[in-house]
Protein backbone atom coordinates (compact mmCIF):
# COMPACT_ATOMS: atom_id res chain seq x y z
CA UNK A 1 0.00 0.00 0.00
CA UNK A 2 3.08 2.37 0.58
CA UNK A 3 4.69 1.49 -2.06
CA UNK A 4 7.43 2.46 -0.60
CA UNK A 5 6.89 6.25 -0.87
CA UNK A 6 9.56 8.13 0.87
CA UNK A 7 8.77 10.53 4.18
CA UNK A 8 10.82 13.31 5.68
CA UNK A 9 10.94 14.55 8.87
CA UNK A 10 12.68 17.69 9.97
CA UNK A 11 12.57 18.25 13.54
CA UNK A 12 15.72 19.21 15.76
CA UNK A 13 14.65 16.29 18.68
CA UNK A 14 15.73 12.94 18.31
CA UNK A 15 12.83 12.28 20.67
CA UNK A 16 10.22 13.24 18.33
CA UNK A 17 12.00 11.72 15.25
CA UNK A 18 11.76 8.05 16.87
CA UNK A 19 8.52 7.16 17.69
CA UNK A 20 6.90 9.21 14.13
CA UNK A 21 9.50 6.89 11.91
CA UNK A 22 9.19 3.66 13.67
CA UNK A 23 5.37 4.12 12.97
CA UNK A 24 5.79 5.35 9.87
CA UNK A 25 8.75 2.14 8.68
CA UNK A 26 5.94 0.09 10.50
CA UNK A 27 3.39 0.78 8.02
CA UNK A 28 6.51 0.80 5.09
CA UNK A 29 7.09 4.12 4.24
CA UNK A 30 11.03 5.19 3.77
CA UNK A 31 11.46 7.59 6.64
CA UNK A 32 14.53 10.22 6.12
CA UNK A 33 15.53 12.40 9.13
CA UNK A 34 17.05 15.84 9.11
CA UNK A 35 17.79 17.87 12.20
CA UNK A 36 18.81 21.06 10.45
CA UNK A 37 16.71 22.94 7.64
CA UNK A 38 20.24 22.93 5.61
CA UNK A 39 20.07 19.09 5.91
CA UNK A 40 16.01 19.17 4.67
CA UNK A 41 17.24 21.36 2.05
CA UNK A 42 19.73 18.63 0.62
CA UNK A 43 17.65 15.43 0.97
CA UNK A 44 14.77 17.75 -0.49
CA UNK A 45 17.24 17.84 -3.77
CA UNK A 46 18.01 14.60 -4.29
CA UNK A 47 15.87 12.11 -2.74
CA UNK A 48 12.21 11.62 -4.17
CA UNK A 49 10.09 12.94 -1.36
CA UNK A 50 6.46 12.26 -1.09
CA UNK A 51 5.63 13.80 1.94
CA UNK A 52 7.59 16.19 4.97
CA UNK A 53 6.68 17.02 8.28
CA UNK A 54 8.10 20.34 9.77
CA UNK A 55 9.01 21.67 13.14
CA UNK A 56 8.78 25.76 13.42
CA UNK A 57 11.89 26.04 15.90
CA UNK A 58 14.61 24.04 14.12
CA UNK A 59 18.57 25.17 14.03
CA UNK A 60 18.85 26.60 10.23
CA UNK A 61 22.20 24.72 10.02
CA UNK A 62 25.49 26.41 8.86
CA UNK A 63 24.82 27.70 5.84
CA UNK A 64 21.18 29.10 6.67
CA UNK A 65 21.94 30.41 9.95
CA UNK A 66 23.07 33.84 8.69
CA UNK A 67 19.89 34.28 6.91
CA UNK A 68 17.18 32.57 9.09
CA UNK A 69 15.90 33.07 12.55
CA UNK A 70 16.01 29.82 14.51
CA UNK A 71 12.57 31.04 16.25
CA UNK A 72 10.70 30.51 12.76
CA UNK A 73 12.97 28.25 10.60
CA UNK A 74 10.12 25.91 9.95
CA UNK A 75 8.34 28.92 8.19
CA UNK A 76 10.94 29.88 5.97
CA UNK A 77 10.78 25.77 5.52
CA UNK A 78 7.60 25.55 4.73
CA UNK A 79 7.06 28.72 2.37
CA UNK A 80 10.43 27.26 0.63
CA UNK A 81 8.60 23.79 -0.08
CA UNK A 82 5.45 25.47 -1.29
CA UNK A 83 7.76 27.57 -3.86
CA UNK A 84 9.91 24.91 -5.05
CA UNK A 85 8.45 21.56 -4.39
CA UNK A 86 4.32 22.29 -4.66
CA UNK A 87 3.63 18.48 -5.51
CA UNK A 88 5.40 17.71 -1.83
CA UNK A 89 2.71 17.50 0.94
CA UNK A 90 3.55 18.92 4.36
CA UNK A 91 2.19 18.87 7.52
CA UNK A 92 3.87 21.10 10.35
CA UNK A 93 3.80 19.64 13.60
CA UNK A 94 5.33 21.91 16.51
CA UNK A 95 4.83 23.27 19.93
CA UNK A 96 4.35 26.74 18.69
CA UNK A 97 1.17 28.43 19.89
CA UNK A 98 1.67 31.24 18.05
CA UNK A 99 -1.63 32.38 16.44
CA UNK A 100 -0.15 34.34 13.48
CA UNK A 101 2.33 31.76 12.43
CA UNK A 102 0.12 28.79 12.44
CA UNK A 103 -2.65 31.22 10.21
CA UNK A 104 0.63 31.77 8.47
CA UNK A 105 1.48 28.40 7.83
CA UNK A 106 -2.21 27.07 6.96
CA UNK A 107 -2.44 30.17 4.20
CA UNK A 108 -0.10 28.15 2.11
CA UNK A 109 -2.12 25.09 2.43
CA UNK A 110 -0.10 23.36 4.94
CA UNK A 111 -2.25 21.35 7.80
CA UNK A 112 -0.39 22.89 11.44
CA UNK A 113 -0.86 19.87 14.50
CA UNK A 114 0.64 20.83 17.98
CA UNK A 115 2.73 18.45 19.64
CA UNK A 116 1.72 17.12 22.91
CA UNK A 117 -1.41 17.33 22.26
CA UNK A 118 -2.34 15.10 18.77
CA UNK A 119 -2.35 11.44 19.41
CA UNK A 120 0.05 9.14 17.11
CA UNK A 121 -2.57 7.81 15.66
CA UNK A 122 -4.16 10.90 14.50
CA UNK A 123 -0.78 12.04 13.18
CA UNK A 124 -0.56 8.54 10.91
CA UNK A 125 -3.95 8.78 9.93
CA UNK A 126 -3.33 12.13 8.31
CA UNK A 127 0.09 11.37 6.75
CA UNK A 128 -1.91 7.71 5.42
CA UNK A 129 -4.81 9.62 3.72
CA UNK A 130 -2.51 12.49 2.20
CA UNK A 131 0.18 9.58 0.86
CA UNK A 132 -2.81 7.02 -0.44
CA UNK A 133 -4.98 9.43 -1.63
CA UNK A 134 -7.65 7.96 0.43
CA UNK A 135 -10.00 9.55 3.62
CA UNK A 136 -8.89 7.92 6.60
CA UNK A 137 -11.73 6.17 8.64
CA UNK A 138 -11.98 7.61 12.67
CA UNK A 139 -11.74 5.71 15.58
CA UNK A 140 -15.63 5.14 15.68
CA UNK A 141 -15.44 2.97 12.96
CA UNK A 142 -13.56 0.57 15.26
CA UNK A 143 -15.26 -1.90 17.43
CA UNK A 144 -18.19 -2.32 15.19
CA UNK A 145 -16.79 -5.25 13.72
CA UNK B 1 2.35 85.44 36.04
CA UNK B 2 -0.71 82.23 35.48
CA UNK B 3 1.44 82.13 32.07
CA UNK B 4 4.35 81.26 33.70
CA UNK B 5 2.56 78.95 35.65
CA UNK B 6 1.04 77.07 33.20
CA UNK B 7 3.92 76.89 31.45
CA UNK B 8 6.23 74.95 34.18
CA UNK B 9 2.54 72.74 34.24
CA UNK B 10 3.25 71.91 30.82
CA UNK B 11 6.78 71.13 31.04
CA UNK B 12 5.95 68.77 34.19
CA UNK B 13 3.19 67.21 32.55
CA UNK B 14 5.41 66.64 29.17
CA UNK B 15 8.01 64.86 31.56
CA UNK B 16 5.40 62.99 33.14
CA UNK B 17 4.39 61.48 29.52
CA UNK B 18 7.53 60.66 28.64
CA UNK B 19 8.42 58.58 31.30
CA UNK B 20 5.25 57.25 31.43
CA UNK B 21 5.98 56.16 27.60
CA UNK B 22 9.28 54.68 28.47
CA UNK B 23 7.11 52.53 31.11
CA UNK B 24 5.00 51.35 28.66
CA UNK B 25 7.88 50.76 26.24
CA UNK B 26 9.66 48.58 29.44
CA UNK B 27 6.32 46.87 30.19
CA UNK B 28 6.36 45.62 27.05
CA UNK B 29 9.52 44.46 26.62
CA UNK B 30 9.08 42.32 29.82
CA UNK B 31 5.75 40.89 28.39
CA UNK B 32 7.52 40.14 24.90
CA UNK B 33 10.35 38.17 27.12
CA UNK B 34 7.58 36.56 29.59
CA UNK B 35 5.77 35.42 26.46
CA UNK B 36 8.80 33.91 24.99
CA UNK B 37 9.99 32.36 28.35
CA UNK B 38 6.83 30.43 28.67
CA UNK B 39 7.28 29.17 25.20
CA UNK B 40 10.03 28.07 25.85
CA UNK B 41 9.59 26.38 28.97
CA UNK B 42 6.53 24.66 27.36
CA UNK B 43 8.75 23.53 24.23
CA UNK B 44 10.84 22.03 26.21
CA UNK B 45 8.52 19.93 28.70
CA UNK B 46 6.27 19.24 25.65
CA UNK B 47 8.49 18.13 23.56
CA UNK B 48 9.93 14.50 25.95
CA UNK B 49 6.23 14.14 27.12
CA UNK B 50 4.93 13.89 23.43
CA UNK B 51 7.96 11.08 22.94
CA UNK B 52 6.64 9.06 26.16
CA UNK B 53 3.04 9.43 24.62
CA UNK B 54 3.87 8.19 21.23
CA UNK B 55 6.07 5.69 22.30
CA UNK B 56 3.89 3.97 24.32
CA UNK B 57 1.22 4.26 21.63
CA UNK B 58 3.68 2.61 19.26
CA UNK B 59 4.20 -0.17 22.29
CA UNK B 60 0.33 -0.91 22.83
CA UNK B 61 -0.60 -0.66 18.84
CA UNK B 62 2.41 -3.86 18.63
CA UNK B 63 3.95 -1.36 15.93
CA UNK B 64 7.46 -2.53 17.17
CA UNK B 65 8.94 -5.65 17.90
CA UNK B 66 9.99 -6.89 21.60
CA UNK B 67 13.65 -6.23 20.83
CA UNK B 68 12.97 -2.69 19.47
CA UNK B 69 10.48 -1.98 22.71
CA UNK B 70 13.27 -2.80 24.98
CA UNK B 71 15.46 0.41 23.31
CA UNK B 72 12.10 2.36 23.06
CA UNK B 73 11.19 1.68 27.12
CA UNK B 74 14.88 2.36 27.68
CA UNK B 75 14.11 5.95 25.54
CA UNK B 76 10.99 6.54 27.87
CA UNK B 77 12.88 6.47 30.87
CA UNK B 78 15.77 8.78 29.82
CA UNK B 79 12.67 11.33 28.71
CA UNK B 80 10.64 10.94 31.75
CA UNK B 81 14.21 12.23 33.65
CA UNK B 82 14.62 15.15 31.02
CA UNK B 83 11.26 16.09 31.84
CA UNK B 84 11.39 16.06 36.06
CA UNK B 85 14.94 17.83 35.05
CA UNK B 86 13.49 20.27 33.61
CA UNK B 87 10.40 20.61 35.93
CA UNK B 88 12.96 20.60 38.85
CA UNK B 89 14.63 23.68 36.87
CA UNK B 90 11.38 25.81 36.43
CA UNK B 91 10.91 25.22 40.05
CA UNK B 92 13.80 26.49 41.00
CA UNK B 93 13.26 29.56 38.85
CA UNK B 94 9.98 30.55 39.78
CA UNK B 95 11.60 30.92 43.36
CA UNK B 96 14.56 33.02 42.18
CA UNK B 97 11.84 35.09 40.04
CA UNK B 98 9.87 35.91 43.62
CA UNK B 99 13.03 36.99 45.09
CA UNK B 100 13.26 34.18 47.31
CA UNK B 101 16.73 33.30 48.38
CA UNK B 102 17.76 29.95 47.91
CA UNK B 103 18.32 29.61 51.28
CA UNK B 104 14.79 29.78 52.05
CA UNK B 105 14.37 26.21 50.10
CA UNK B 106 15.77 24.85 53.68
CA UNK B 107 16.81 21.74 52.37
CA UNK B 108 19.13 19.95 54.71
CA UNK B 109 22.75 19.42 54.52
CA UNK B 110 23.83 15.98 53.35
CA UNK B 111 27.38 14.66 52.96
CA UNK B 112 27.40 13.76 49.06
CA UNK B 113 30.08 11.78 47.10
CA UNK B 114 30.73 13.46 44.10
CA UNK B 115 32.11 11.24 42.24
CA UNK B 116 28.87 8.84 42.79
CA UNK B 117 26.43 11.48 42.60
CA UNK B 118 28.34 12.29 39.12
CA UNK B 119 27.93 8.56 38.09
CA UNK B 120 24.30 8.47 38.55
CA UNK B 121 23.99 12.03 36.52
CA UNK B 122 26.67 10.83 33.59
CA UNK B 123 23.71 7.80 33.37
CA UNK B 124 20.42 9.57 33.63
CA UNK B 125 21.85 12.12 30.92
CA UNK B 126 23.73 8.72 28.58
CA UNK B 127 20.72 8.06 26.37
CA UNK B 128 20.07 11.70 25.55
CA UNK B 129 23.77 11.84 24.50
CA UNK B 130 23.07 8.69 22.26
CA UNK B 131 21.58 10.03 19.87
CA UNK B 132 24.34 12.22 19.05
CA UNK B 133 26.81 9.04 19.41
CA UNK B 134 28.11 11.29 22.59
CA UNK B 135 30.13 9.50 25.77
CA UNK B 136 29.75 10.89 28.90
CA UNK B 137 32.49 9.27 31.36
CA UNK B 138 33.50 10.08 34.77
CA UNK B 139 37.16 9.31 34.52
CA UNK B 140 38.29 7.16 37.60
CA UNK B 141 42.38 7.85 36.77
CA UNK B 142 41.36 11.56 37.05
CA UNK B 143 38.62 11.85 39.69
CA UNK B 144 40.36 11.87 43.37
CA UNK B 145 39.19 9.99 45.72
CA UNK B 146 38.43 12.75 48.07
CA UNK B 147 36.24 13.45 51.10
CA UNK B 148 32.49 13.89 50.40
CA UNK B 149 31.25 17.48 50.65
CA UNK B 150 28.65 19.02 52.78
CA UNK B 151 26.22 20.80 50.68
CA UNK B 152 22.05 20.97 49.70
CA UNK B 153 22.11 17.58 47.71
CA UNK B 154 19.12 18.18 45.37
CA UNK B 155 20.31 21.80 44.73
CA UNK B 156 24.24 20.49 43.88
CA UNK B 157 22.63 17.97 41.42
CA UNK B 158 20.86 20.28 39.82
CA UNK B 159 24.05 22.08 39.49
CA UNK B 160 25.74 19.34 37.88
CA UNK B 161 22.41 17.87 35.49
CA UNK B 162 22.21 21.96 34.31
CA UNK B 163 26.41 21.61 32.92
CA UNK B 164 26.11 17.91 31.43
CA UNK B 165 22.59 18.25 30.23
CA UNK B 166 24.25 21.68 28.23
CA UNK B 167 27.31 20.04 27.21
CA UNK B 168 25.58 17.45 25.63
CA UNK B 169 23.46 19.55 23.93
CA UNK B 170 26.46 21.67 22.71
CA UNK B 171 28.63 18.90 21.53
CA UNK B 172 29.82 17.94 18.31
CA UNK B 173 27.96 14.18 17.16
CA UNK B 174 30.52 11.21 17.69
CA UNK B 175 32.15 13.25 20.85
CA UNK B 176 32.74 12.03 24.46
CA UNK B 177 32.12 14.01 27.46
CA UNK B 178 34.40 13.68 29.84
CA UNK B 179 34.00 14.41 34.20
CA UNK B 180 37.04 14.96 36.19
CA UNK B 181 37.45 15.88 40.02
CA UNK B 182 40.37 17.49 42.01
CA UNK B 183 40.76 17.24 45.73
CA UNK B 184 43.02 20.54 46.93
CA UNK B 185 43.60 19.47 50.13
CA UNK B 186 45.32 23.06 50.83
CA UNK B 187 42.13 24.65 50.96
CA UNK B 188 39.86 21.54 51.81
CA UNK B 189 37.99 22.09 48.25
CA UNK B 190 36.99 19.80 45.37
CA UNK B 191 37.42 21.02 41.98
CA UNK B 192 35.10 19.36 39.01
CA UNK B 193 35.57 20.04 36.00
CA UNK B 194 33.20 18.63 32.90
CA UNK B 195 34.85 19.16 29.65
CA UNK B 196 32.85 18.62 26.12
CA UNK B 197 33.65 19.13 22.30
CA UNK B 198 31.75 21.28 20.38
CA UNK B 199 30.89 24.92 20.32
CA UNK B 200 32.94 27.17 21.23
CA UNK B 201 32.74 30.06 24.16
CA UNK B 202 33.76 33.49 23.08
CA UNK B 203 36.10 34.50 25.74
CA UNK B 204 34.24 37.96 25.80
CA UNK B 205 31.21 35.39 26.88
CA UNK B 206 32.65 33.69 29.49
CA UNK B 207 31.15 35.58 32.26
CA UNK B 208 27.95 36.44 30.52
CA UNK B 209 27.13 32.26 29.99
CA UNK B 210 26.41 32.57 33.84
CA UNK B 211 23.69 35.84 33.51
CA UNK B 212 19.96 35.34 33.82
CA UNK B 213 18.38 34.47 30.20
CA UNK B 214 21.94 35.00 28.37
CA UNK B 215 22.22 32.81 25.70
CA UNK B 216 25.45 32.96 22.72
CA UNK B 217 24.28 33.88 19.28
CA UNK B 218 25.52 30.04 18.12
CA UNK B 219 23.61 28.76 21.04
CA UNK B 220 20.33 29.87 19.85
CA UNK B 221 20.72 29.01 16.56
CA UNK B 222 21.51 25.34 17.86
CA UNK B 223 19.04 25.06 19.95
CA UNK B 224 16.30 28.05 19.52
CA UNK B 225 13.87 27.17 22.57
CA UNK B 226 16.56 27.36 25.12
CA UNK B 227 15.75 29.42 28.09
CA UNK B 228 19.30 31.20 29.03
CA UNK B 229 18.38 29.67 32.88
CA UNK B 230 20.26 26.49 33.52
CA UNK B 231 24.23 28.19 33.70
CA UNK B 232 22.39 31.15 35.87
CA UNK B 233 20.43 28.75 38.21
CA UNK B 234 23.91 27.05 38.64
CA UNK B 235 25.79 29.73 39.07
CA UNK B 236 23.17 30.74 41.85
CA UNK B 237 23.55 27.34 43.87
CA UNK B 238 27.59 27.26 43.87
CA UNK B 239 27.34 30.70 45.42
CA UNK B 240 25.00 29.84 48.14
CA UNK B 241 27.52 26.87 48.89
CA UNK B 242 30.17 29.76 48.94
CA UNK B 243 32.15 27.94 45.89
CA UNK B 244 32.96 29.08 42.53
CA UNK B 245 32.13 27.73 38.63
CA UNK B 246 33.78 28.72 35.72
CA UNK B 247 33.69 28.18 31.94
CA UNK B 248 36.65 28.56 29.14
CA UNK B 249 36.84 27.28 25.83
CA UNK B 250 40.21 25.98 24.16
CA UNK B 251 40.96 24.16 21.02
CA UNK B 252 37.95 22.82 20.39
CA UNK B 253 37.13 21.88 24.20
CA UNK B 254 35.15 24.07 26.61
CA UNK B 255 35.37 23.12 29.97
CA UNK B 256 33.22 24.10 33.40
CA UNK B 257 34.73 23.77 36.85
CA UNK B 258 33.18 24.17 40.18
CA UNK B 259 34.25 24.49 42.75
CA UNK B 260 33.42 24.03 46.51
CA UNK B 261 34.53 23.45 49.91
CA UNK B 262 34.20 20.07 51.79
CA UNK B 263 32.85 21.19 54.63
CA UNK B 264 30.45 23.99 52.76
CA UNK B 265 27.57 25.43 54.79
CA UNK B 266 28.93 23.29 57.97
CA UNK B 267 28.03 25.47 60.74
CA UNK B 268 26.32 28.45 59.26
CA UNK B 269 23.18 29.38 61.25
CA UNK B 270 20.66 29.41 58.31
CA UNK B 271 21.34 25.97 57.34
CA UNK B 272 20.78 22.68 58.91
CA UNK B 273 22.85 19.66 58.57
CA UNK B 274 21.98 15.82 59.05
CA UNK B 275 24.09 16.18 62.11
CA UNK B 276 22.91 18.93 63.88
CA UNK B 277 19.43 17.71 63.57
CA UNK B 278 19.83 16.00 66.88
CA UNK B 279 16.43 15.12 67.96
CA UNK B 280 15.39 16.65 71.41
CA UNK B 281 14.79 14.41 74.02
Amino acid sequence: MSQNKTVLLIDDEQAFLEPLADALEYEGYRVLKARTADQALNLLAKEPVSLVTIDIMLDPGEQLGETVDSHSTGLFLCRHIRERYPHIDAFCISVVSDVSTIVQIESLGIRFLRKGETPLRTVLNMLRSRLTGIAYSTDRGRGKR
Amino acid sequence: MLQAEDHDIAQKLKVLEESNQQLIEKLKTVERERTEYLQNVSHQLVAPLNAIKWHIENINERRIGIERAQKVLKSIYSQATIAVHLAKNFNLMSNLEADHALSQLKEPLRDIDLKRLLINLANDFQPLAWDQEIDIGVSDSRFDSGPSILAMRPLISQVFSNIIENAVKYSNPKTIIVIEGTYKKEDDSFAVRIRNHGIQLPEKHQEDVFARGFRTPESKRKYPAGTGFGLYIAKRIVEIHEGTITARSAEGWTVFEVTLTVKGLQGKARYVSEQDRTPHR
